[in-house]
């Protein structure tokens, strides 16, 4: 057989492909570390995310239950340390350790494609501001939220805007492993906080009034007191932080106002400190007399916590602290908005998922062969066919690896649509090339091409208006499509025409 | 063309007599289908006039032309991954009873085990209200794991459907100005998007007929349809309009046979990945667009062939 120079192309973008998709986890031991807590040991040592763990102490590592077993007796050392050896794919690193290492690790990924939110699990949120934005405001407001998301700790998080085909926009925001309600809490509201001694507004939310804000140091932040109240318990959380001189000068205008009462827990100002966020008081404080009239900047901020029992309520109380704690570094969102869709997918059906795909193409394969072989009674005109549909599944899965798209299930519906055309304009192309004597087998396939350009080119419009409408939370659908009938056309097809003549000639 | 022009072809009478030769029963076809073409069409026209009419009562009666699922109404889906069989009728009568909403229940099964994979409950109550009705009828604490959560505002909803239809309206006139690009001619043009209508219209009445809750991907399985089953119909009419070589119905004969070889490859696919795949989503994807295929047979060669042949040959 001749390689021609469109069989040369589809092979060389066939490569690509495969190298775009990168299937080493497959071949690779170890696993990868996917988080490192900041000052931990293991951040200390140098390791970073991404680094693939092959042994521990000269031990293999294979699963993550390999890994997580061999560190396991850290947490029984007490005050001893002991010598750790990590060996990675960039380097050895040897280290005394006695505390937790801080690293979390996860299976390395089979290939960089990205599976899709309905696929591995997780949770999204559809955010509707309040007015229509401008494209530089929807910017603002993405930015503000990633940030907000990566100062509360959520690594695996996609943030993108979309506009309708009305013009709506809208924030799409993705979390993989999130909880809804985690999500309600960092993005349902705009999460305004508010300082307040009466009417005067102290201090805001956000790096121009807050300097600095104390996190995971027991020493300044955390849940002190719990109590049972009537039907569960409440817990208190506190935290320090540290206000603008600005802020502090309106600190001592507001306060110098106010008198001073004597109660029996000590001298107080005659108005409270209230926080505020999102307009909801969260709680509101005594303010020690001697403060009064003076430029406090360190303030302490503290709220409630309540559940049914006293370890919900001292989980409510640090999730809370957590979120104001996030949103006094990160200020309030630019703009008033509202979750207008929430979902969350559970993981469990992700792996039946991936091998009832697997069975789904085997058997149409096979059911693909069976038609043509009634219908041509050779089963040689099959192979062209078969070999043209796993490029074309390789091509698309290429170009979603090279620009990281997240293959969700609309996407993989997207895909199967694609190869049953790709199909098809292969069963025009063979028809055609099988037609009257009087063409070259050259025109033959010129006459497929209009056919197959036209039926492209419906397929693609019709598909395009899914980019946008709904928020383009079907987008993946059309874009599978529109990616993998593309490259059927421009470079499976031409490839395929070459073999068809060859076939046809012998 | 006029068949005058047809006969003075060489080729075209070499081919005619090879088929007389090959079979005489061909022949009675072919003058079977110069009588009867006109009545295909009627068959093809009154097939789709059904289906639309169908649609219309339907509107008519319950207020909109589809059954709509939560996320093109607004409301609460909920996904509970157990394979803990429960009567659904009594589920749904003693949830219905808690929250005083209407709520629909389906079961999503692995269709060649029959095994229970999870059961799909509907509902515009609030979704905290439907979750501890469901928690304490099925005797299950929900979390991330073991279910999923769909929550779809009202006013999202409404926005959404009219965002899908516009889409569906976009495609259809994508396709169309695409279409008369390629011919540039009125009738046949109309013809190919005649068949599509029919498929998509066909496709709906199937689904209402079946009580299948069409979802946002649903009415994407539709817009895919538009572009999907036109692939059979630019076939036909580029080889009869396009084609000067041999007898108008032995090019829509030949057209038929490529045609009817893909719309077959396709379903067989579709129908397949319909029973492996266990995704509800998916499933119904699958669902509309087989339906609409197999209404693109009818659309096809008997609407649209005979339509172009009547252009043809007036």
């Amino acid at each position: 057989m001749k390689i021609t120079l469109r069989i040369w192309i589809l092979i060389i973008f066939l490569i690509l492909a495969v190298l775009a998709i990168y299937p080493a986890g497959y071949f690779m031991k170890g696993v990868i570390i996917k988080d490192i807590e900041a000052n931990s040991t293991a951040f200390n040592a140098g390791l970073t995310t991404g680094e693939i763990i092959k042994a521990v102490d000269g031990k293999k590592i294979n699963t993550i239950e390999d890994f997580y077993s061999s560190i396991a007796d850290i947490s029984s050392l007490g005050n001893n340390t002991r010598k750790i050896e990590i060996t990675t794919n960039k380097a050895n690193y040897i280290f005394l350790t006695n505390s937790n290492l801080g690293l979390s690790v996860e299976k390395i990924p089979f290939s960089k494609l990205k599976a899709g939110l309905d696929l591995q699990g997780g949770a999204r949120a559809l955010v509707k501001p309040e007015r229509k934005l401008s494209n530089s405001e929807m910017q603002d407001l993405l930015e503000t939220v990633r940030y907000r998301l990566n100062v509360y700790g959520v690594t695996d998080v996609a943030v993108r805007g979309a506009t309708d085909l009305s013009g709506n926009n809208y924030m799409i925001v993705e979390m993989a492993g999130a909880t809804p309600k985690e999500l309600n809490d960092l993005i349902g509201k705009q999460g305004k906080f508010e300082a307040k001694i009466g009417n005067d507004t102290v201090f805001i939310g956000g790096e121009r009034d807050v300097t600095f804000v104390c996190r995971n140091d027991a020493s300044c932040a955390s849940v002190r007191t719990c109590e049972a109240i009537q039907g569960g318990y409440y817990c208190k959380f506190d935290f320090a932080i540290h206000i603008s001189g600005e802020a502090a000068k309106r600190f001592a205008a507001s306060t110098s106002q106010l008198q001073e009462n004597i109660t029996s827990g000590g001298k107080f100002l005659s108005k409270n400190i209230d926080f505020y966020l999102d307009d909801n008081l969260v709680d509101s404080l005594l303010i020690s007399a001697d403060l009064k009239g003076k430029e406090a900047t360190e303030i302490s901020i503290s709220g409630p916590g309540y559940g049914a029992t006293k370890a919900e309520a001292y989980e409510n109380a640090e999730a809370a602290m957590k979120k104001i704690q996030t949103i006094l570094i990160t200020g309030s969102l630019p703009f008033k908005i509202e979750i207008v869709k929430l979902d969350s997918v559970s993981p469990i059906l992700g792996g039946t998922f991936t091998r009832n795909i697997l069975l789904a193409c085997a058997l149409a394969i096979i059911a693909v062969a069976i038609i043509i072989f009634i219908r041509y009674k050779k089963i040689i005109i099959f192979i062209p066919i078969m070999i043209t549909v796993f490029s074309e599944i390789l091509l698309t899965l290429g170009i979603a690896a090279l620009i990281k798209w997240n293959l969700d299930l609309a996407s993989i519906a997207g895909i199967i649509a694609a190869i049953g055309t790709g199909v098809d304009d292969q069963i025009v192309m063979v028809d055609e090339s099988r037609s009257s004597k009087e063409y070259s087998l050259k025109e033959k396939i010129k006459r497929a091409f209009t056919i197959i350009l036209g039926a492209y080119a419906t397929v693609a419009v019709s598909m395009l208006p899914l980019w946008w409408a709904g928020a383009g939370l079907l987008r993946g659908f059309a874009f599978t499509t529109i990616i993998g009938i593309t490259v059927g056309v421009l470079i499976t097809r031409p490839a395929f025409a070459d073999i068809m003549n060859q076939i046809v000639k012998d | 063309m006029s068949s005058e022009e047809v006969e003075k072809n060489p080729q075209n009478c070499q081919e005619k007599k090879l088929e007389e030769k090959s079979s005489k029963k061909k022949i009675s076809l072919g003058e079977w289908y110069d009588k009867n073409y006109k009545l295909l069409l009627l068959i093809s026209i009154l097939f789709s006039v059904a289906c639309i009419a169908y649609l219309v009562i339907f509107a008519l009666k319950t207020g909109d032309i589809m059954n709509k699922d939560i996320t093109l109404t607004g409301g609460t889906l909920i996904t509970v991954y157990t394979d803990k069989e429960t009567d659904l009728k009594v589920l749904e009568s003693k949830i219905f009873s808690e929250i005083n909403e209407p709520v629909v229940i389906r079961r999503l099964q692995e269709t060649y085990s029959g095994k229970q994979l999870a059961i799909i409950i509907e509902s515009k109550a609030d979704s905290n209200i439907l979750k501890a009705s469901i928690e304490k009828n099925l005797g299950i604490v929900l979390d991330e794991k073991n279910s999923s959560v769909e929550i779809t505002g009202t006013s999202l909803s409404e926005t959404f459907y009219q965002e899908l239809i516009k889409a569906v309206v976009l495609s259809f006139l994508f396709m169309g100005i695409v279409v008369f690009i390629i011919f540039r001619k009125i009738i046949p043009s109309i013809a190919v998007i005649q068949a599509a209508v029919t498929d998509i219209v066909f496709a709906l009445a199937m689904s209402n007929m079946l009580g299948i809750r069409i979802s946002t991907a649903g009415i994407g399985a539709l817009l895919m349809l538009i572009g999907y089953s036109v692939d059979t119909d630019i076939l036909l009419t580029t080889r009869v309009l396009k084609r000067k070589e041999e007898s108008v119905n032995n090019r829509i004969k030949k057209s038929f046979k490529t045609g009817i070889t893909m719309t077959i490859t396709a379903i067989s696919v579709i129908i397949i990945a319909y029973f492996i795949i266990e995704s509800s989503l998916l499933k119904e994807m699958f669902l509309i667009i087989s339906f609409g295929l197999f209404a693109d047979i009818i659309s096809t060669w008997l609407g649209n062939a005979s339509i172009v042949k009547w252009y043809v040959e007036k």
